[in-house]
């Protein structure tokens, strides 16, 4: 009748052995409601972490999209203490002759008070020309609301910007007076009124001759800038001009936007780590709890021959189970939440021909990398009451 | 018959400050197949002999051979390894994991040793058909009485077919009738599989069902007491008392 099992030859072979699972997930079944409340507060974490980041990788797309619309690729701006670029036009002809230029817009660039009954407003004003300007930014194409852009190669005319006019209380038609110390002061007939959302704010546009005359110089401009097919180029491209001794400006050396996008991301996410330690923690505090609660069964489980090695993979197996189903949980959680909302379509800010959205972008590496935290996490918090477990002395453990 | 067990001059000294010998300088052979009873008043060193035999505990001096193997100063986990292969307790708490079911606290040791689930629930079955609880196989300890708890602690302590099952005041909480079923079991079971049966008891009934009987005082062997036929013939080192 005696069978012959070679017992013991058996175990201790597998990584996640038959026997401690089985206790492991008993006792993580059996005390359903703390279960269930440590991975909430695992998953809540990871959750919010996740929404956030992919709330802020929303953000960045969108607003990369807006910046390219708006924002020149490089600018040339003038030598040193300079106020102008004297020979533009051979300036131009050098950035045209550099591979993946897609447009050069030149413009003659001060600021100006426009003053229009009891109103005086400060304003960037540029002298353009309307065709180049809208292959760099399409204002005079896409953002018009009233009027047009080429009617200010007709004499003394402005296009400005729908806050500008607002403030002003100008309608086109209406007749702005621009002056500025050292300047030549003039009147200007409102022919054009765009809107871009808040990309232009306090921008009026008006022929390279109405800016010469009234700065009172001959055939210069202040800025040069330049659109490229690819916007990654844009560093190569300004070291080019630099090398032939002009002074250019990538976007990415420019607009701090995107460095103040990344930075902003990286301490958050650093923060809400913080959380998602926290919340694992709460794990090891579980554990600690189960192991004194368990005492006497651990030392039941010792003198039926379960190794102190058994005895600690069984904690750390539920600890590790707590941390990925938490972060699982979160991951979920987080995309339900995001694709709810992104269904929604919330528009946060808008302009004639675009609306911002509000959109969750949620990085697939997230979705992979936060399961593989918490389960980490999880399981080096489970590491000291799996060791204060497996250290109990069976006569003691099952005394109580 | 062979010794299953023998223990020379074994020790076990409690505490720093003040020194409490709990076993002092015990000899004992145990035969294989041999159904010993341990008597004495509580606090005679019974728990801490048995514990010694069963590897759950470790002496200050002597030595312990089990199976002609000196196993007095093995490793942890060689311990834990001949406790599954070789041991079976029983407890005078039945010491059930509360949350498994009959069969599944039955299935333990041996999950322990590695058998497979299925082969394990089958073991464990026809173990608690043997123990008369072929009816309860799926309910959990605190559906079942104290005497069916122990029971079920009896077909957990055989499960793994130890050589050497040892009872700390295994009836020590039941009525009279559950403890004589209990000990009818383990001794049908002894006369099945000669298997060795260690057992402290506080029953003289119990005991003097037995091969033989040990006296514990103060943590010395006082008295040693062998049957022959129906009667129990003392040696000499009894004393009255
Ligand atoms: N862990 C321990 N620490 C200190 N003293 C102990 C310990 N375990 C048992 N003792 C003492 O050893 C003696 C024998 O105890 P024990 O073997 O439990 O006796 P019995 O089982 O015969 O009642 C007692 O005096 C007891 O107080
Ligand atoms: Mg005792």
């Amino acid at each position: 009748m005696r069978l012959t099992y070679d017992l013991g030859c058996l175990i201790h072979h597998e990584v996640i052995p038959l026997f401690e699972l089985f206790v492991a997930k008993k006792h993580l079944v059996s005390r359903r409601r703390q279960t269930l409340l440590v991975v909430g507060a695992v998953a809540l974490a990871v959750a919010i972490t996740i929404l956030f980041r992919s709330l802020i990788n929303g953000f960045e797309t969108t607003l990369n999209e807006i910046i390219f619309q708006f924002v020149p690729h490089v600018t040339v701006l003038p030598e040193g203490s300079e106020s102008y670029i004297h020979l533009y036009k051979t300036l131009i002809e050098t950035i045209w002759e550099i591979p993946g230029v897609m447009a050069v817009s030149p413009a003659l660039s001060t600021t100006a008070s426009f003053a229009h009954d009891d109103h005086v407003e400060n304003v960037v004003l540029r002298g353009v020309v309307p065709y180049e300007l809208n292959m760099i930014s399409k204002i005079g194409i896409d953002y018009m609301v009233a009027g047009d852009l080429d009617s200010i190669q007709n004499g003394r005319r402005v296009a400005l910007d729908q806050g500008l006019a607002d403030e002003l209380e100008v309608n086109l038609g209406d007749t702005v007076q621009v002056s500025f110390p050292d300047a030549r002061t003039m009147s200007l007939v409102v022919s054009g009124i765009f809107d871009t959302g808040g990309f232009s704010t306090n921008y009026a546009y008006v022929s390279m001759e109405t800016a010469r005359d009234f700065l009172g110089e001959g055939n210069v401009v202040t800025d040069v800038q330049i659109k490229l097919e690819d916007i990654y180029q844009a560093d190569e491209v300004a070291s080019e001009l630099e090398a032939r001794g002009y002074n250019a400006e990538s976007w990415q050396s420019q607009s701090g936007i995107v460095e103040t996008i990344e930075s902003r991301r990286f301490t958050n996410t650093l923060i809400m780590l913080l959380v998602i330690v926290i919340a694992s923690f709460g794990i090891a505090n579980i554990m600690n709890l189960l192991v004194l609660e368990k005492t006497r069964e651990i030392g039941m489980m010792m003198a039926m021959g379960a190794a102190p090695k058994s005895v600690r993979k069984i904690f750390l197996i539920e600890s590790g189970i707590l941390g990925l189903a938490g972060g699982l949980g979160g991951c979920l959680i987080g995309y339900l939440i995001a694709s709810y909302v992104n269904s929604l379509a919330i528009a946060i800010s808008s302009g004639p021909s675009f609306s911002v959205i509000l959109t969750f972008i949620v990085d697939p590496w997230d979705i992979l990398a936060f399961p593989l935290i918490t389960l980490l996490l999880s399981v080096v918090a489970g590491v000291y009451p799996a060791h204060q477990a497996s250290k109990l002395d069976p006569v003691i453990a099952l005394r109580g | 018959m062979s010794n299953i067990i023998e223990i020379k001059k074994l020790r076990k000294v409690y505490g720093d400050g003040v020194e409490l010998v709990a076993l002092d300088d015990v000899d004992l052979t145990i035969e294989e197949g041999e159904v010993l009873a341990i008597v004495g008043p509580s606090g005679s060193g019974k728990s801490t002999l048995l514990n010694m035999i069963g590897l759950l505990d470790t002496p200050s001096g002597g030595e312990i051979w089990l199976k002609g193997q000196n196993i007095t100063k093995a490793s942890p986990k060689e311990r834990a390894r001949l406790r599954n292969k070789e041991l079976g307790f029983i407890f005078q708490y039945h010491h059930l994991l509360p949350e498994f079911t009959a069969v599944e606290n039955v299935m333990m040791p041996l999950l322990i040793a590695g058998m497979d689930k299925k082969e394990a629930r089958h073991r464990a079955i026809t173990l608690l058909e043997e123990v008369g609880l072929g009816d309860r196989l799926n309910n959990r300890p605190n559906q079942l009485s104290g005497g069916q708890n122990q029971r079920v602690a009896v077909a957990r302590a055989l499960a793994g077919h130890p050589s050497i099952v040892i009872g700390d005041e295994p009836t020590g909480n039941l009525d009279s009738k559950s403890s004589d079923m209990i000990y009818e079991l383990l001794r049908k079971l002894n006369r099945e599989m000669n298997q060795t049966f260690i057992l402290v008891t506080h029953d003289m009934d119990m005991a003097e069902k037995t091969d033989r009987i040990l006296r514990l005082v103060d943590g010395r062997i006082v008295c040693e007491m062998r049957r022959e036929g129906d009667e129990f013939v003392s040696r000499d080192i009894c004393r009255a008392d």
